[in-house]
C-alpha cells in the first residue's frame, strides 16, 4: 500500500505541472492586464512599463513560466498583485471555509441519502420507494440559486432561527450546507438504491439469508458494503467538484470560500492568485482521488494494490 | 440526548442573541457587495477599500458634501503662487498606535505614491510634484511642475505612518480591528480622534455579494445600513419597512452610451444623433430604475457648480431618428435593417436589463443591434482597446470638472486615459488644458460651460441619466450624510438613538 501511495504521489507531479501550464497559458491569453487595473486609466505609459517590469510581466512568456515553475518547486506561488501578499497564505485564509462547507454538505448528503437509499432498496417500487425517489428528483433538479434564497426566507427570515449569511458561528453553516447537500443527497440516494438492488440479486446474499442472517444484517453487512464502491467513487468526484464549484452557494450565503476568491482573482487578472487557487484545487482533487482509491481497498478486501 | 438538545438550544440562544445586540451595543453593520482588496489607501483600487479607508485614515484635505476640498489633516493652506502650496498641519494628532503625526509622515506617503514601482493608481497625480519639503514638523511645502486645479481634491488620499508600511494604521475616527478577507472588516472607535471620539462604538463591514441576500439581511436586522447597493426593485419594499429609513437624493453617478468614433458607421454624427433620438430615457428610468435616476444632459449633474444646462438635447423622437438615418444614407429597407451594430455590456443583471430595453428602442428605428455581455475584465479590456461599437458604462463620483480631460482629451486615449470613445476635437483639447491650469472658479466655470456645449453637440456619448444615491438604514441611526463619492465620513459624527 505504501508503495502504491508513493507511486500515486509521483504520478501527481506531471498532473500538477500540466494543470499549472494550462492555467498559466489560459490566464495570459484572455484579454485584460493587471497593470491597467492597478494603476488605473490615468497612468503614464512609462509608469505602466515600470510596474510591468516590477511585476515581471515585461519578460517573455516562456521566462515568466519558468520563473513560475521554479518558484513552485520551492513552494513559492508568488505574490498576489492586488492583495500584495504571498498567494499561499491568501488562499489558506479561505481554504478552511471551503473545506468546512464541502465536508458539512457531504456529511449531510450521506445522512439523508443512506436511509433513503436503504428504505427504497428494501421495498423497491413500494410507496416509500416512490416517495424517496420523488424527493431525489426534487433534490436533483432544484438549482442552488433558487433553493438558497428559499431556505433563507423560511429559516432565517420567517422563523428567525438561523443567520441569513456569513460565516460567524456553527449555525451559519446549516443553510449553505443544506443547499449544497440536498442536491447531492438526491444523487447519492439513487446510487445507493440501484447499487443495493444489484447486489441483492447476487448469490451470496441468498446464501447469507439461507444461513439465517437477519434482514438488517444482510442489508447492512453483506449488501451495503458491496454497494459502497460506486458510492465512494461518486463521493470522491463530488467532493472535488464542491471544492471549486460551490461558487453560486458561496455567493448567496456570503461564504468566504476559495471559489469566490478565484472568481475575483480572474476578474482582476491577478495571475499569481488565479494560478495558486487552481493549483490548490487540483492538488485537493488529487488527494481526494487517492483517498478514494485507498478506501476501495478498505471497503472491498478483493482490491489489493500490492504485487 | 436531552443533554445534547439543551446544549444545542443554549448555543442557538447565544448565537441568535448576539446579532440582535450589535446595534444596541453601538456597533453599526454595513453591507458591502465586494471584498476590499487592499486597505492601504495608497494602493486601494476598488471603491470598497477607498470607502472603508475614509474611516481609518485622514488626508490633507477631505471633500465636503458637494465634493469641494476642505481642511482635514492640513488645518489650512496658502498659495504664494499658482504652483506652490504651503500646508499647515494640525498639531496634536496621533496615529492609532499612539505615535505623533508630523510632516514626515505626509512626505513618506507622497514619496511612495510618486514611485511608479510602488504601483499606486495615484502615481500620475503625484508625478506633477516638482519638489516637496518639510519646513518644520507641521509645515509642508509642495511645488508643482505646472498649475493643476484638481490637486487639492486629490490630496484626500489617506496619510499612512512613516516606516510602518505594512500595517493599516491611520489617524481616522475608527481603527482596524480585524480584516477577514471575503467575510468582514471590523473597526472600533478611536477614542483619541482629533475631532473627538466617535459616538458609534464600532463599524462592521459585512461582505454580502448577492443582492437578494443583502436585502434579506437588512430586513432581518443583521445588517443595519446599505448605500448604493440596493436593487431598484427592492427600494419600494424597504420604504414600507417600519424599522428602516430610506434616503434618496440625486447623485453624481452618470450613465452613458458610448460610441466608437473610429467605427465607419458611428463616425457619422447623423447616425449618432439618430441613435440618441431613438432612446426613451424616461421609460427606462421609470420602469427599470423605478424612478431612481434623473435624465442627464451631460457628465456633470445639475447641482454641480460647473454644470451647463444650455446644451443641445436629444429628446425621444423616433420619427426624427428615422429621418436622420435616411439623411445619413441608411434608408429604411423592406428586406432587413438599416444597419447592424453590436453593443457590449458586463454580466451584471441590471446592466443586462437596461441593455435589453435600450436595444429594443434602437431597433425601433430600424437599427439591428446585438447584445454581447462579458465578464468584467474582458468587457473593460475590450472597451479600452477600442474593440466595440456601442457600450454603456457609469462614471461614479465625478467631483472636479477636470474629469472632462480624462474622458475626452485627445491625449487621453487608453491606456493613457479614459477617452474610450476615441474622440478628437482640437478646440475642446485647448479648453480642457486651460481648464486644469486655471485656478479661479469663475473662469473655470466659463471654460467648462463651453466644453460641455461642444461635447453635447459632437455627441461622443449619449447622456443617459444620473443615478440617485440611495441609502437604506435602521431608523436608530442619526446624523448620517450622503457624500458624492459614497465615503462614510459622516459616520464619525453619527449616533444611534434607541427608542
Amino acid at each position: 500500500m505504501k508503495r502504491f501511495i508513493f507511486k500515486r504521489f509521483l504520478l501527481a507531479i506531471p498532473v500538477i505541472v500540466g494543470v499549472s501550464t494550462l492555467v498559466f497559458l489560459l490566464i495570459h491569453m484572455i484579454p485584460g492586464n493587471p497593470v491597467e487595473v492597478m494603476l488605473g486609466e490615468r497612468a503614464l505609459p512609462a509608469d505602466a512599463e515600470r510596474l510591468r517590469n516590477e511585476l515581471g510581466l515585461d519578460r517573455p512568456l516562456s521566462i515568466q513560466y519558468l520563473n513560475f515553475l521554479s518558484g513552485l518547486a520551492r513552494g513559492n506561488m508568488g505574490v498576489s498583485f492586488f492583495y500584495r501578499k504571498p498567494v499561499l497564505p491568501a488562499i489558506l485564509e479561505r481554504y478552511p471555509a471551503t473545506l468546512e462547507l464541502t465536508a458539512a454538505s457531504m456529511c449531510l448528503a450521506l445522512i439523508i441519502a443512506l436511509p433513503l437509499g436503504l428504505l427504497s432498496a428494501r421495498r423497491p417500487y413500494s410507496s416509500t420507494d416512490r416517495l424517496s425517489m420523488l424527493f431525489s428528483l426534487f433534490g436533483a433538479t432544484m438549482p442552488s440559486f433558487w433553493l438558497g434564497p428559499l431556505l433563507i426566507l423560511i429559516f432565517a427570515i420567517h422563523f428567525d432561527w438561523l443567520p441569513v449569511s456569513g460565516r460567524e458561528n456553527a449555525l451559519s453553516l446549516i443553510l449553505p450546507s443544506v443547499t449544497l447537500g440536498l442536491g447531492l443527497s438526491a444523487i447519492l440516494s439513487r446510487m445507493i438504491r440501484s447499487g443495493l438492488l444489484e447486489v441483492l440479486d447476487q448469490g451470496y446474499i441468498t446464501a447469507a439469508r439461507a444461513r439465517g442472517a437477519g434482514e438488517s444484517k444482510v442489508f447492512l453487512l453483506h449488501a451495503l458494503r458491496n454497494a459502497l464502491i460506486p458510492l465512494i467513487t461518486i463521493l470522491g468526484i463530488q467532493f472535488g467538484a464542491l471544492l471549486s464549484g460551490a461558487i453560486v452557494t458561496e455567493t448567496i450565503f456570503s461564504w468566504p470560500g476559495i471559489g469566490r476568491l478565484l472568481v475575483q482573482a480572474i476578474e482582476a487578472r491577478d495571475y499569481p492568485l488565479v494560478q495558486g487557487c487552481v493549483l490548490v484545487i487540483a492538488i485537493s482533487y488529487i488527494i481526494v482521488n487517492l483517498a478514494v482509491d485507498i478506501l476501495y481497498a478498505v471497503v472491498d478486501p478483493r482490491v489489493r494494490y500490492e504485487k | 440526548m436531552k443533554k445534547f438538545l439543551s446544549i444545542g438550544f443554549l448555543l442557538w440562544c447565544i448565537f441568535s442573541c448576539e446579532k440582535q445586540d450589535l446595534l444596541k451595543q453601538g456597533t453599526l453593520v454595513i453591507g458591502i457587495e465586494g471584498n476590499p482588496t487592499n486597505l492601504d489607501p495608497r494602493l486601494a483600487t476598488d471603491a470598497y477599500s477607498m470607502r472603508i479607508d475614509s474611516l481609518i485614515f485622514n488626508g490633507l484635505t477631505r471633500p465636503d458634501e458637494n465634493g469641494e476640498p476642505t481642511p482635514d489633516l492640513a488645518e489650512r493652506w496658502e498659495m504664494p503662487d499658482n504652483r506652490t502650496y504651503i500646508f499647515y498641519l494640525r498639531k496634536g494628532v496621533t496615529f492609532h498606535d499612539g505615535s505623533k503625526f508630523t510632516s514626515t509622515d505626509v512626505l513618506s506617503t507622497f514619496e511612495s505614491l510618486r514611485d511608479p514601482g510602488f504601483g499606486s493608481p495615484l502615481v500620475t497625480t503625484f508625478e506633477l510634484v516638482e519638489k516637496m519639503s518639510a519646513q518644520d514638523p507641521y509645515t509642508l511645502r509642495i511645488r508643482l511642475r505646472e498649475p493643476h486645479a484638481p490637486f487639492l481634491s486629490q490630496l484626500s488620499v489617506g496619510i499612512v505612518q512613516k516606516d510602518i508600511a505594512q500595517k493599516i494604521i491611520g489617524t481616522g475616527p475608527f481603527r482596524l480591528v480585524r480584516f477577514s478577507p471575503g467575510s468582514s472588516v471590523v473597526l472600533s472607535a478611536n477614542e483619541k480622534y482629533f475631532r473627538g471620539s466617535p459616538r458609534l462604538k464600532g463599524v462592521i463591514f459585512k461582505i454580502v455579494p448577492n443582492d437578494l441576500t443583502r436585502i434579506l439581511e437588512l430586513r432581518k436586522g443583521s445588517i443595519h445600513f446599505l448605500q448604493n447597493n440596493i436593487p431598484p426593485d427592492s427600494v419600494d419594499d424597504l420604504e414600507h419597512n417600519p424599522a428602516l429609513a430610506v434616503l434618496k437624493r440625486p447623485g453624481a453617478s452618470y450613465a452613458y452610451l458610448g460610441f466608437n468614433l473610429e467605427d465607419p458607421l458611428l463616425k457619422n454624427r447623423l447616425v449618432r444623433r439618430a441613435i440618441a433620438h431613438s432612446i426613451n430615457r424616461e421609460e427606462i428610468i421609470s420602469h427599470v430604475l423605478r424612478g431612481l435616476a434623473t435624465p442627464a444632459t451631460g457628465l456633470l449633474p445639475s447641482f454641480h457648480w460647473a454644470y451647463e444646462g444650455d446644451v443641445e438635447r436629444y429628446p425621444y423622437d423616433p420619427e426624427k431618428a428615422r429621418k436622420l438615418l435616411d439623411q445619413s444614407g441608411y434608408p429604411s429597407r423592406s428586406n432587413g435593417p438599416r444597419m447592424r451594430l453590436s453593443y457590449k455590456t458586463s454580466v451584471s443583471p441590471l446592466s443586462k436589463r437596461i441593455a435589453e430595453v435600450l436595444l429594443h428602442q434602437i431597433e425601433g428605428v430600424g437599427i439591428a443591434c446585438d447584445m454581447r455581455s462579458y465578464e468584467w475584465g474582458t468587457f473593460f479590456s475590450d472597451i479600452k482597446s477600442g474593440n466595440f461599437q456601442l457600450f454603456t458604462l457609469l462614471w461614479v463620483g465625478v467631483v472636479d470638472p477636470d474629469h472632462f480631460y480624462y474622458a475626452f482629451h485627445s491625449s487621453s486615449f487608453p491606456p493613457r486615459g479614459a477617452n474610450r470613445v476615441r474622440y478628437r476635437n482640437p478646440e475642446l483639447d485647448g479648453l480642457l488644458e486651460k481648464g486644469r491650469r486655471t485656478l479661479a472658479k469663475e473662469k473655470r466655470r466659463e471654460i467648462y460651460s463651453r466644453a460641455q456645449k461642444i461635447i453635447a453637440r459632437d455627441l461622443p456619448y449619449v447622456s443617459l441619466w444620473h443615478l440617485y444615491d440611495v441609502v437604506a438604514m435602521r431608523k436608530e441611526l442619526k446624523g448620517f450624510v450622503i457624500y458624492p463619492g459614497g465615503e462614510f465620513y459622516s459616520l464619525e459624527n453619527a449616533w444611534l438613538e434607541h427608542r
